[in-house]
């Protein structure tokens, strides 16, 4: 009986130890398959220098040089290369995002999968010591300009505003509280309008994109409502002719976050009434043009810059309003998509990008007879910009 | 390099396997050597120099220690030996602990010395310790010289456990450098390990690893107690499955060369004590300090007051090798306290508590030692500890925490399966009853490798934000 047993026992053994040497032998094989034809494939597959779903260009092969082996660059760019070349590439991070998603996660490279398709941006913290001294340059240029009425409009960006699309208790900045914060540190000098509202009572409309993280024309134009009242522009329109421009955008959030699932569409109002003749002028580049709207961009991926053909350091439109109103706008790219319901209530419009301009903004007040100033920025880029301050020094 | 990434799993490890199993025997070791000095040099072109001269100095002093003392002159091999024991942790201490010294010094003189913080030579503190054992077992006889210059060498800078361990003594693979045979079982088992580890490295730890940068970067004032829990515990599952990961794929690439290091980490987080625990995470390192300090010193073979001595010596060290800040200093002699504690205090209430209450006890002080280790100053820690235990923290439980767990629980729940052997256990023990259960059992294997490389590939995933502004 216990022989039997230990035969039994000894017999068990015999049966574990083929098992895995069965389960090793299998796995060696295997693993050097994979291996084989993975370095095949990579040294046979041709190397693409472009990458549509990343929008930019991939590594390529990095020159051997002494100088670059010792410096390490060398290595670094070859690791880059051999994982940018990978092949079928696009097909591995959409496993990986799968992957994600089974997990449960709803957050993407800096991304919020929000409901209903909605990809909002993680707003960054800011950087309090850079926001101060840019709020001081632009109250100190206010008061300079004691005779032109200064405004700053900052727009919250989607997730404060569509708060019920974000995934559930996902943390996001309490951007009301921001603005407050800004607005306090500005002073009287500056006239500050606030759009928080006026968004928040359309948070059911398209005002965002779902893929990108600006807001749509149509929210631009709620905020242009509030916007006309304050700026004392009488009589602003308000009808207008939709154009719908492109119904497969996808933007930003979805190439920073890999997920393409929704598409937006893109629209340009034009008023039906108070519709001017305009001369855009690109300064920097030295180009006319006579629309503010950019067909060449709706052939691209990123179909936002059909407004302007994105962003530009100086752009100086003349528009045939008989009114002395002119327009000095700084701003950033939430502006691109405003400048259409601001434009026919101005003879001029200057709008300068600081991000880009390096002049002195003094000589175009003068020049132009500035009689309005606004700072349109989304909340994110203005507690992240670290321009505006340099731009407005008095030298 | 790092062994998580596509260049090392598809370039250089095919690579250097092709040409290890390619040249004939006596060539094996030189080809190890050469791979691992790339690989040092990929990372650190001008550190390799460092590690060059590590190994011919460590090299020469064996042959010289074991000169003099065949020659009767016990003086002069102890003078060699201390020398080689100072250059050893001189050049250490000059790379990773030279900054620190100065700001403290700094700190508490009415000086102000201007000093510039090195980078740390990659793996330093792992390969010093081994270069420390090589010389102490010569001196002592424990061990015979190397007198193959190629064989010390691909000792002292094996690629496999360079940046992160295990530490491998010279004694354990002495014999190994000059006779080992390989074999396709060994080479599967290695394989085996190695995909163990890049999943555990690649699946679980980075991806736990978000959940702890996210919650790390939350203001002070939105943490709430279950958030600050959610992200200690993060850390706690992150640390374990990364640096445990990365031993699992050292111990599987020293396996498909025909090494066979100790393992590193035996489920730890199962301790039921923190003298267990200790016995079971980075063994490798524990052994090391009780080997040449706690032993050396006499160990516990001598007054109670010379013992509890040697405990804080050997957690004060432990706690200045993970890095040089107070933090770690800390946080070794935070386990020098508690082990003291259990050693003579609690030793009798210990046994006589339930096994889950045992459990609890160990995991919650591990965790709250990981604070100190993940926390960027002593302060940060002291606090973060507070939101733990609801001292400024934004209440018990919100939104955020809730969103967190949410997130996570499904990954959390593998990460405690994962940490227990109970799953691995139940798992081959299944996948044995049958012949035929070995395809799937390898097929588990290979989807693994599929979903660690994803992430891998992922890893350059880079969009450029064409209107980022």
């Amino acid at each position: 009986m216990a022989l039997g047993k230990r035969r039994k026992k000894s017999e068990r053994q015999r049966e574990a130890r083929q098992w895995w040497e069965e389960f090793y032998s299998r796995l060696v094989k295997i693993f050097v398959v994979i291996l084989g034809i993975t370095v095949l494939v990579n040294i046979i597959k041709r190397d693409s220098s472009f990458s549509e779903a990343e929008n930019r260009m991939l590594a390529g092969r990095p020159e051997l040089t002494w100088e670059s082996v010792k410096s390490g660059k060398y290595m670094s760019e070859f690791e880059s290369y051999v994982s940018d070349q990978f092949f079928m590439r696009n097909q591995w991070i959409t496993l990986k995002l799968y992957q994600d998603k089974l997990i449960g996660k709803r957050e993407s490279n800096g991304v919020y999968l929000g409901k209903k398709g909605y990809l909002m941006e993680v707003p960054n913290d800011p950087d309090w010591e850079n926001v101060e001294r840019n709020v001081k340059e632009i109250s100190a240029f206010a008061k300079r300009n004691s005779d032109i009425t200064t405004y700053m409009c900052l727009v919250p960006n989607a997730s404060y505003i569509l708060k019920d699309k974000m995934p559930y208790g996902a943390p996001a900045r309490d951007q009301a509280k921001d603005i407050r914060k800004v607005h306090n540190m500005a002073g009287d000098a500056v006239k500050k309008i606030d759009v928080t509202a006026a968004l928040q009572k359309h948070a059911k409309e398209d005002i965002y994109y779902k893929t990108d993280h600006h807001w749509t024309s149509l929210g631009a134009y709620y905020a242009f409502e509030k916007l006309a009242a304050e700026l004392k522009i009488s009589n602003p329109e308000s009808d207008y002719n939709v154009y719908t421009v492109a119904d497969d955008f996808q933007g930003t959030l979805a190439s920073k976050s890999g997920y393409h699932r929704s598409k937006d569409i893109v629209q340009v109002y034009e008023p039906k009434k108070q519709n001017k003749e305009y001369v855009v002028m690109y300064v920097e580049e030295g180009e006319k043009s006579t629309s503010i709207y950019d067909r060449e961009s709706l052939k691209e991926k990123d179909k936002y810059t059909v407004f302007f053909g994105g962003n530009h350091a100086r752009i100086d439109i003349s528009t045939t309003q008989k009114a002395r109103k002119n327009l000095l706008l700084f701003k950033d790219s939430y502006a691109n998509c405003m400048v259409q319901f601001l434009l026919p209530y101005y003879q001029n419009i200057v709008i300068i990008d600081p991000r880009y301009f390096y002049e002195s903004v003094d000589n175009i007040i003068e020049s132009y007879s500035i009689t309005d100033i606004l700072f349109l920025y989304n909340v994110d880029t203005f507690l992240g910009d670290n321009s505006i301050a340099d731009v407005l020094a008095d030298d | 390099m790092i062994f998580s990434s596509v260049f090392f799993v598809y370039v250089f490890l095919p690579i250097v396997l092709l040409a290890y199993f390619l040249v004939p025997r006596k060539f094996k070791n030189l080809v190890i050597l050469i791979a691992s000095l790339i690989f040092y040099a990929w990372g650190e072109p001008i550190y390799v120099v460092l590690m060059v001269f590590s190994i011919v100095y460590n090299y020469i002093t064996g042959i010289e220690i074991e000169y003099h003392r065949s020659e009767g002159q016990k003086r002069r091999a102890r003078t060699v030996f201390w020398i080689a024991v100072a250059v050893n942790l001189s050049v250490l201490g000059f790379f990773k602990y030279y900054g620190f010294l100065l700001q403290n010094l700094n700190r508490i003189l009415p000086v102000d010395i201007p000093y510039r913080a090195l980078p740390l030579p990659i793996g330093i503190s792992f390969y010093t310790f081994q270069t420390l054992s090589y010389v102490i077992d010569v001196y002592k006889g424990n061990v015979a010289v190397q007198k193959n210059l190629i064989y010390f060498g691909t000792y002292i800078s094996m690629f496999p456990q360079l940046i992160a361990g295990p530490i491998v003594r010279y004694a354990d693979v002495e014999q190994q450098l000059a006779n080992r045979r390989e074999s396709f079982s060994k080479i599967g088992n290695g394989i085996a390990w190695f995909l163990r580890g890049v999943g555990k490295k690649v699946l679980l730890a980075n991806n736990i690893g978000m959940a702890y940068d996210a919650i790390a970067a939350l203001p002070n004032q939105d943490v709430s107690v279950l958030t600050a829990w959610i992200g200690c515990a993060a850390y706690t599952f992150q640390i374990y499955f990364d640096f445990s990961g990365y031993s699992d794929m050292a111990i599987g690439l020293g396996k498909m060369f025909g090494f066979d290091f100790i393992k590193n980490f035996d489920y730890p987080y199962t301790s039921s004590s923190i003298t267990e625990f200790w016995r079971r995470w980075h063994m490798s390192l524990g052994t090391w300090f009780r080997e040449y300090v706690y032993i050396p010193l006499g160990g516990n073979r001598v007054s109670k007051g010379k013992n509890i001595r040697n405990i804080f010596v050997v957690w004060m060290l432990t706690g200045l090798w993970h890095g040089a800040a107070w933090n770690f200093i800390f946080w070794g002699l935070y386990y020098g306290v508690l082990l003291f504690l259990e050693k003579y205090l609690l030793k009798d209430v210990l046994e006589r508590l339930p096994g889950f209450v045992k459990h609890i006890y160990t995991m919650v002080f591990v965790m709250l030692g990981w604070v100190f280790f993940f926390s960027p100053s002593m302060g940060s820690a002291f606090r973060y500890i507070g939101r733990m235990f609801g001292i400024g923290a934004h209440g018990l439980v919100d939104a955020t925490a809730v969103y967190y767990l949410y997130n996570y629980i499904l990954l959390f729940v593998v990460l405690i399966l994962c940490s227990v052997p109970y799953t691995y256990r139940k798992f081959t023990r299944f996948m044995l009853q049958k012949k035929s259960y070995c395809g799937i059992a390898v097929a588990l294997y290979v989807v693994m490798f599929v979903l660690s490389t994803a992430y891998l590939v992922n890893a350059t995933y880079n969009p450029f934000l064409y209107f980022r502004f």
